[in-house]
């Protein structure tokens, strides 16, 4: 076994002492606080209630599970980080596609192409918001204008539309960061091994399945992952454009999260749902890696 | 060399850590001696945290930064300083500073906070200085009465936010009224009619959002309901499932925001309108009345034409005459060092006439400053007949009172379910926050 020399230790002293900063930071912000969450959500806590506190094994997860809303929430995060991220996946490939051809005003529509992207989400929900509107949107008056449809519609106000809509808009504002995520990776496939392949016959649809797409495998799979974190938990733009309504119909899990501790205070339930999303999450980042791994391994 | 690297490593990691540390402590300088306006002040002086939703574009908000620098200024032992919050982030921020124990001394507020706060006793006991004030009998009987629970007073009127009805004159005259709907059998009747002679809707609505249980809750009332009542145990129970003929009547107002719908008398949009929408549609003369408040007047400036015909009523009852009485109330906190002496002095300042006078002259809770103008006494003259929200915590009722609506008017549920619904939700809610009497 080799010794570390003396100067090899105090490098690696001075090292653990730079890394204090980041490991205090780890254990205040993150370590503590979800530790305090997992042991709140076994705890009676609600402020309107103080008389009822200590232990209370399940029952937060029992309430959580019984609420009328639950099922619904669970189901419209679903549905909200599914078609989201595929959305801007597959909008964000052909855009990063269409960037990476030869063409004039390439450098002006990658630049236009990140403005969406750089709008903060509350000027964006907003402004989304007003154009929606049934009585001075303008959505409204061009699909009226074009006969798309016969009268303005509610697209937020009404219980079938508000969810997809917002969705809709966080496609719109998610795709530049998939467009230049992948744009880098287009830009790494190699001219050479493209030419080779259509020297031997192939097609452009074959080039593109067969040799860029499995070169942005990696890319894809870490903007994905990265992805279905951040909009499973997104509670901004939903709760700027609908507040979760129309009855609870955009309702998700950290909206409902927030109503259990900013409008309800109980921190119980509120830290019960939320190591349950914590739960969810992990469980399937676990199937899935354990799944490419053993696809591996084959 | 690397002996004094290691050094330098050392104060260097230090310094983050002590950096990342301050960063997280508290920025309380309450109760200690303030350096501004060092000038004019006097050694000891009492740095009084005062949190304002004011609109600093508007001519009301630059009033009150006006008359609080002024107060500022005249008072060698106080310095207020004002922090301007929207109502939209006000109540998060105050309940994580009550937890912080880190409260502003005083802060302006909704009505639907209050029974919160009473519950989380952070709520300073104004009883004995309001009652040894000189100005005390100038305030509305019934105002004070809904601030003050357990015979104790636990906040301070600011203004009043009273509802009326409010019509376009020309509309009305258009479609052949010569007078608004005094009951809501006239307006469900005139609804179509208006609709068919003007084009327009007859009535706005917000079906959702914050102003939908004040609406609400009035309509309840005319039916005379209460969403819960205090029982013989000090504690609120909503009774509309014990009592058949309650639960007919609350069934019945849910019937009159589906008869609303279904006759057009509202447009099919406002089943889901916030207080925006409400607003904004009338002030453009988009429709054709309104239950809203006195703050439609300042639409008159951006819509001079289309608020001109705007005039004043009672809004149509049902079984009896009844209104909504907001009363955004003035809040004071304990904090970690009592400074209450202090707040009081500036408190009264709030309250005072001159204040009101320049601030609130239409919404004024005191009864010696009264508008002239129809924006003014037409609305105070409601004020006897205003409801407010109970002193209960109401996070969930509201809440529950705006899904019900929904059920009603966006699941078309029947009324009488509805009814049953919410009167459960809100005794669910009680029983949470230990507010459920046993009785």
């Amino acid at each position: 076994m080799k010794t570390m020399s003396l100067r090899e230790r105090k490098i690696r002293r001075i090292a653990y002492w730079y890394v204090l900063p980041a490991l205090l930071f780890f254990i205040l912000l993150n370590a503590y606080p979800l530790l305090n969450v997992l042991w709140d959500s076994f705890h009676f806590k609600n402020l309107l209630n103080k008389s009822l506190n200590g232990f209370a094994g399940i029952d937060n997860y029992k309430e959580v599970f019984a609420n009328e809303y639950f099922w619904s929430s669970l189901r419209n995060t679903l549905i909200w980080t599914i078609l989201s991220v595929t959305g801007e996946y597959i909008l964000g490939l052909i855009s990063a596609v269409a960037l990476n051809q030869n063409v004039r005003g390439r450098t002006f529509f990658r630049a236009l192409v990140i403005v969406p992207w750089v709008v903060p989400i509350v000027v964006a929900g907003l402004t989304w918001d007003w154009m929606l509107s049934p009585d001075y949107g303008i959505i409204n008056y061009w699909l009226t204008s074009m006969g798309i449809i016969d009268k303005p519609y509610y697209w937020l106000g009404e219980m079938n539309t508000a969810l997809l809509t917002i969705t809709f808009v966080n496609i719109w504002r998610s795709f530049p960061f998939f467009t230049i995520t992948l744009l880098a990776g287009l830009q790494s496939v190699s001219r050479d091994v493209l030419e080779a392949a259509a020297i031997d016959g192939a097609g452009v649809r074959t080039r593109f399945f067969k040799i860029v797409l499995p070169q942005l495998k990696t890319v894809s799979l870490t903007i994905i992952f990265v992805h279905i974190i951040w909009t499973a938990i997104n509670f901004d733009f939903i709760w700027i454009m609908s507040e979760g309504g129309p009855l609870h119909s955009s309702e998700t899990l950290p909206i409902m999260i927030y109503r259990y501790a900013m409008q309800e205070y109980n921190f119980g339930n509120a830290s019960a749902l939320a190591s349950l999303m914590l739960g969810f999450m992990l469980s399937a980042f676990i199937i899935y890696y354990f799944y490419t791994s053993r696809k591996n391994r084959a | 060399m690397l002996k004094s690297k290691n050094k330098l490593s050392f104060v260097l990691a230090t310094v983050m850590v002590l950096a990342l540390l301050a960063g997280c402590g508290s920025n309380d300088t309450k109760g200690n001696v303030t350096s501004s306006n060092a000038n004019k002040k006097s050694d000891k002086v009492v740095t009084i945290d005062f949190w304002s939703a004011l609109d600093p574009s508007s001519e009301e908000g630059r009033t009150i930064t006006k008359l609080v620098k002024e107060f500022d200024e005249s008072r060698d032992d106080i310095d207020v300083k004002l922090q301007v919050i929207s109502y939209d982030i006000m109540h998060d921020k105050l309940v994580a500073a009550f937890n912080a124990g880190d409260a502003p001394d005083i802060s302006w507020g909704l009505a639907e906070w209050f029974g919160e706060f009473n519950k989380f006793d952070t709520l300073l006991d104004l009883t004995d200085y309001f009652n040894s004030w000189e100005e005390k009998d100038k305030f509305y009987g019934n105002v004070i009465d809904s601030l003050t629970i357990d015979g104790k007073l636990k906040a301070l009127p600011n203004y009043l936010g009273i509802r009326a009805l409010l019509y376009h004159e020309d509309t009305l005259k258009k479609a052949g009224y010569d007078a608004p709907p005094a009951t809501w059998d006239e307006l469900i009747a005139m609804g179509p009619v208006i609709k068919e002679k003007t084009g327009q809707e007859a009535y706005g609505i917000a079906g959702a959002g914050v102003r939908s249980p004040q609406e609400l809750i009035m309509y309840l009332a005319q039916k005379d309901l209460v969403l819960a009542e205090q029982m013989s145990d000090g504690k609120y129970k909503n009774t509309w499932q014990d009592n058949p003929d309650q639960l007919t009547k609350a069934a019945e107002v849910f019937q009159f925001y589906q008869d609303l719908l279904s006759t057009g008398t509202i447009k099919s949009d406002a089943k889901t309108w916030g207080w925006e929408e409400e607003d904004q549609n009338f002030a453009l003369d988009q429709y054709a009345m309104v239950v809203d408040g006195s703050w439609i007047e300042t639409y008159g400036a951006e819509h001079p034409d289309e608020m001109a015909d705007v005039k004043i009523a009672a809004p149509p009852y049902s079984d009896k005459a009844a209104t909504f009485m907001e009363i955004a109330p003035l809040y004071m906190y304990k904090t970690k060092i009592d400074k209450t002496d202090a707040t009081w002095e500036f408190a009264k300042f709030l309250l005072g006439a001159e204040y009101q006078s320049a601030v609130n002259l239409n919404e004024a809770p005191r009864t010696d400053v009264v508008s002239d103008s129809q924006w003014g006494k037409d609305f105070t003259a409601l004020a006897d007949s205003g409801v407010v929200f109970p002193s209960v915590s109401l996070g969930s009722i509201t809440t529950a009172m705006q899904d019900a609506l929904a059920k009603g008017m966006l699941k078309n549920d029947k009324p009488e379910d509805v009814a049953k619904w919410l009167s459960q939700a809100i005794n669910d809610s009680l029983k949470k926050t230990d507010e459920l009497s046993a009785d």
